[in-house]
């Protein structure tokens, strides 16, 4: 519910993409930073007093429902990409041997 | 309700803590399962119950999966025999001359190494992109010699040549993976 918190754990994410020393945790790191924004955009609908935005006798008041329908497509997609990624990482694998970022880049020469 | 998801809050930003801190890859899986979890009850308290449903769905289901089945395949050197001699035999005793060559190879780059035999001769024009193969080894009878055939693209046949210059039986080919020997 608090902005300030969701945007710590995207700083988080950042932190770990730069310095993790293995492709997956890599990996894992962009799925945090993806959590981070939803929790992020979900903020920005919400009010204390709004229900949950289905048609009925409260339509009056509801929470936004605009930035609720974008973060479903962005879970989606995020786990698309994802799959690409680890594709990618057993492609890297066969070829180098190893999954260590500095072992890849020193075997590549 | 505002007291819970605040304290939920701070649980996802000590698991993502222990995300980043950790060394082991399968440990790492299940933290992000977790995290995925947590975070659904979090969307739910926001008022958003569609993307909840959608993400215990896929982030704390599908996803774990994808990782494990990825790790899972990224530890192993993969040869396919044509051979049918004791080159490859593994005994307690008497081990074959080319599996200790291979052992050899594998130990250097910590790989597991998985040596299956293929008895039906699979035609091997465009092998390496059909199936997830590393090396195959096959034997021409007439001269007594091994081939041993791997990817072009693959920095670990340098080593595997550098292995095997001294040994006039055994004979390294590289090729393109569009292309292969015959």
């Amino acid at each position: 519910m608090n902005p300030i918190l969701s945007f710590i754990i995207i700083l988080i994410g950042i932190y770990g993409i730069c310095t993790s020393k293995h492709i997956i945790k890599s990996i894992v790191c962009f799925n945090l930073i993806q959590t981070g924004t939803i929790l992020l955009f979900l903020n920005l609908g919400y009010s204390e007093e709004g229900h949950i935005p289905i048609i009925g006798e409260q339509i009056e008041k509801i929470v936004d429902p605009i930035p609720q329908a974008l973060m479903i497509t962005t879970i989606v997609i995020g786990s698309t990409i994802t799959a690409l990624a680890l594709i990618l990482s057993i492609k890297i694998f066969h070829y180098y041997g190893s999954l260590y970022w500095k072992v890849v880049f020193d075997r590549e020469g | 309700m505002v007291i819970i998801a605040n304290l939920i809050q701070v649980l996802l930003i000590a698991i993502s803590i222990s995300i980043v801190f950790s060394k082991d890859n399968t440990r790492v899986v299940v933290f992000l399962a977790s995290f995925s979890l947590l975070s659904a009850c979090l969307y739910f308290l926001n008022k958003a119950p569609d993307v909840a449903l959608a993400e215990v769905a896929i982030g704390s289901a599908i996803m774990p999966l994808f990782y494990i089945l990825s790790i899972s395949k990224q530890r192993e050197f993969i040869v396919m025999s044509h051979v049918d001699d004791d080159y490859l035999k593994n005994e307690k005793n008497q081990k074959g001359k080319g599996y200790l060559l291979l052992e050899n190879f594998t130990d250097y780059y910590k790989l597991k190494l998985y040596i299956f035999n293929d008895a039906e001769k699979a035609e091997l024009k465009g092998i390496f992109r059909k199936s997830n193969v590393d090396l195959i080894i096959e034997k021409d009878e007439s001269t007594n010699t091994y081939f041993l055939i791997g990817k072009q693209s693959s920095i670990l046949m340098n080593k595997l040549a550098q292995l095997v210059e001294n040994d006039d039986k055994t004979i390294v080919v590289k090729v393109k993976e569009s292309e292969t020997r015959d």
